[in-house]
């Protein structure tokens, strides 16, 4: 190795990561009611991925065939070496049998993706057998979770989906919203967004979650009027895509809408984009506002009163979509002042300015320079550098940041995983309701002083 | 005092004479009373044919796909030639899984096995040509072949592969005790092709260590599953592989080569005539 290598400024390593690998995305296939993910990797991958996602990450839990109900070929030296396509046959026929699914999706790891096996010629004879089936590449070494999280949806487009030439409908819209199970309060979030947008008169299609009806939402996509992503980026690569397939217009939104205002200005903007009719999402904002306010004005009284020991700082590190949710809300909402922005969830080249930009004019007069990193290590150093001046400061992060918060004298809330000191059923911090559970979540560590 | 075993790799371009070569080689060291054991390292498995007179038929890794739990080294060697054991790793089927770590899992096999024994003399590893992985430097790594042939011809694209198989070679040499011991000319009747073999080897700060003429009597005891030394003890050719296995059992130079630019390799190539001056590879 060459001197210049080893002295190489940034090491390529990561410590305390914050994502797990393209195979992960299994779950996106889990988030899918009826859908068997079918994980063709070694032994140990998908025991990582599930406990790393589901488990640290809010003792969220699974359903059907997630977690240890997952099929996985188990690759060993055998399918390396003389290929592990017989290995994967095998465990199609079995899942078949044991899984009465209505979508099957193959994902490959770094064994078959390595050795080249021909695994979607294997999933299209299953196919052209009249299977609902489909294949993935999701080699570990090709990227994180939300890269395979938008392979799997392309794949399914592509493999299931398939083509389409009849009419659009005016109001259905596709959600392209949080990451299932990586974004810990993805159920709840997709429910209070759904709730929001059924509420300003569109019809929802949810393709993950607790209102997800199956893969009959996902043989719907091409009928809809449009796709909406809620996302600074995971999610636009598939829009794009379906734009491309369909001709299928997307409505792009970085930030997922926290608070009465917020929200408004969300739902005003979809619905300038669809063009439908504007007195009933007029409407709905009115009387969400009256309910969201009569809340918000018990609270002003604490908020008012109750001075000590309440946070005026904050750091944040979580990924690119909760990080500028969160941040805005505290910012432009609450008043809190952000020391420091952290996004670890590694963003394509391509959005990063963007994101940038989205974090300048995050607030009248405030202006956040946000910093990219993945490396645990480093991000530590980042917040220890942070010279918070009063008071308890407020850490919204992972569980691998419960050091730092000791150090800091800083209240940890945990937005992202690992999540290790959190369960989650139905949680939501977004949108009008959400907004509220997030105020109390916060400031009842206040008055608990932890 | 007991023998010092010496682990041989045998590399060279795809299709230049390496398994002929070895196995002739091989031939003349067990006609000496050497205790010589060859590890083909080629998913073909055909590196041990002319030994055999006839394929190894139960290949390392067949075992392993068979799954069988109880292997014997006996279930894996044939003896051939005049007492010469045979192995061939083989490995999948083309177009199909990972010969590289098909190398890789057949040789950790074999040393669990024992297949090292104290009464050997040699083990030759019959490596494929093109060294398209980290599995088919197997037998150069974690101190197994200390010693390297390259089989050559004066043909461009030999003299191409040797010179970058040096820098594989080269590469292990820096943390490693595996050693370049020569080149040995396969002749395919190059013009000049001798002093151009002994210009490329000087170069690549080693020896030629024997020059092998081309001669049909190879193809013909091929065809018959021989090798010269069986087919034609007689013939010239015979002697030939011989003294090119007296050659190696006496070899004392062993160096790190010193592969050349393909500027320089090129020049090499003008400089005796191979190439016309305005013709780039």
């Amino acid at each position: 190795m060459s001197e210049s290598t080893i002295k190489r400024k940034k090491s390529n390593s990561i410590s305390d990561p914050r994502y797990a690998c393209a195979v992960g995305a299994s779950h996106t296939v889990v988030g899918i009611k009826g859908a068997v993910p079918i994980a063709n990797c070694s032994p140990g991958c998908q025991l990582k991925q599930t406990a790393f996602l589901t488990f640290e990450n809010g003792f969220q839990g699974s359903i059907y065939a997630g977690a240890g109900n997952m099929p996985s070929a188990n690759s060993t030296e055998n399918d390396i070496v003389f290929g592990g396509i017989k290995t994967l046959d095998q465990l199609i026929k079995s899942t078949l049998k044991v899984f009465d699914g209505d979508l099957y999706v193959v994902l490959t790891g770094c064994v078959g993706g390595l050795i080249g096996d021909d695994v979607s010629t294997l999933v299209r004879n299953y196919r052209d057998l009249g299977y609902p089936i489909v294949s993935v590449d999701t080699a570990g070494f090709k990227g994180n979770n939300l890269f395979g999280h938008e392979e799997v949806v392309n794949a399914i487009v592509d493999q299931f989906v398939g083509d389409y030439k009849g009419e659009r409908k005016k109001g259905l819209v596709n959600l392209w919203f949080e990451t299932p199970y990586y974004n810990q309060n993805w159920r709840g979030d997709y429910q209070e967004i759904a709730r929001i947008l059924r509420g300003a008169g569109f019809e929802v299609n949810v393709l993950f979650g607790p209102e997800n009806n199956g893969v009959v939402d996902w043989l719907r996509i091409p009928e809809a009027q449009f796709n909406l992503v809620i996302s600074p980026w995971v999610g636009v690569r598939n829009a794009e895509h379906l734009e491309q397939k369909y001709g299928q217009p997307f409505l792009h939104i970085p930030e997922i809408p926290i608070g009465a205002e917020a929200t408004a200005a969300f739902i005003r903007k979809v619905v300038e984009f669809a063009g439908i009719d504007k007195e009933q999402s007029e409407k709905f904002i009115k009387e969400e506002n009256q309910i969201y306010y009569y809340y918000l004005e018990h609270f002003s009284e604490f908020f008012a009163e109750y001075w000590f020991g309440m946070p005026s700082e904050f750091a944040i590190t979580a990924d690119s979509a909760y990080t500028l949710a969160y941040t805005k809300f505290l910012v432009d909402q609450i008043g809190l002042i952000p020391r420091k922005a952290i996004i670890s969830d590694d963003p394509p080249q391509k959005f990063r300015k963007g994101i940038e930009d989205a974090f300048h004019n995050i607030s009248e007069g405030v202006d956040v320079e946000v910093e990219f990193e993945e490396d645990g290590y480093l991000i530590e150093k980042s917040i220890k550098e942070v010279k918070f001046s009063s008071g308890k400061p407020l850490i919204l992060a992972s569980s691998w940041e419960i050091n730092i918060a000791n150090e800091k004298n800083a209240l940890l809330f945990e937005i992202t995983p690992p999540s290790s000191e959190t369960l989650i059923i139905n949680r939501s911090f977004v949108g009008y309701k959400g907004a509220l559970n997030l105020l109390e979540k916060i400031y009842s560590a206040s008055v608990g002083g932890k | 005092m007991s023998k010092k075993l010496r682990q041989i790799a045998i590399y060279g371009k795809g299709g230049i004479g390496k398994s002929t070569t070895t196995q002739n080689l091989t031939a003349g060291l067990v006609e000496q009373g050497k205790h010589v054991l060859v590890v083909g390292c080629d998913p073909k498995a055909d590196s041990t044919r002319l030994l055999l007179g006839g394929l190894h038929q139960k290949t390392v890794l067949d075992t392993i796909r068979d799954n069988k739990t109880e292997i014997q080294l006996s279930d894996l060697e044939k003896v051939g030639f005049k007492g010469v054991r045979c192995v061939e790793s083989g490995g999948p089927e083309p177009g199909v899984g990972c010969a590289g770590r098909g190398i890789i899992t057949s040789i950790s096999m074999l040393e669990q096995l024992g297949a090292y024994t104290e009464d050997l003399d040699y083990v030759f590893y019959d490596v494929l040509g093109d060294v398209v992985c980290g599995g088919f430097a197997m037998p150069i790594r974690e101190g197994k072949a200390k010693e390297i042939y390259i089989v050559a011809s004066g043909e461009m694209m030999a003299l191409y592969a040797a010179n970058n198989i040096c820098k594989g070679i080269a590469k292990y040499a820096q943390h490693g005790e595996v050693r370049l011991g020569g080149i040995i000319c396969n002749s395919r009747n190059v013009d000049n092709e001798l002093d151009l073999l002994r210009a490329f080897t000087k170069e690549l700060n080693t020896q030629l260590i024997q020059f092998v003429p081309r001669n049909n009597i190879v193809q013909q005891a091929e065809i018959r599953k021989k090798t010269v030394i069986e087919f034609e003890p007689k013939s010239s050719q015979a002697n030939v592989y011989r003294e090119l296995a007296k050659n190696i059992d006496e070899n004392e130079l062993f160096t790190i080569p010193t592969p050349m630019t393909q500027d320089r390799l090129e020049q090499i190539l003008i400089d005796y005539g191979m190439m016309e001056k305005d013709y780039q590879i």
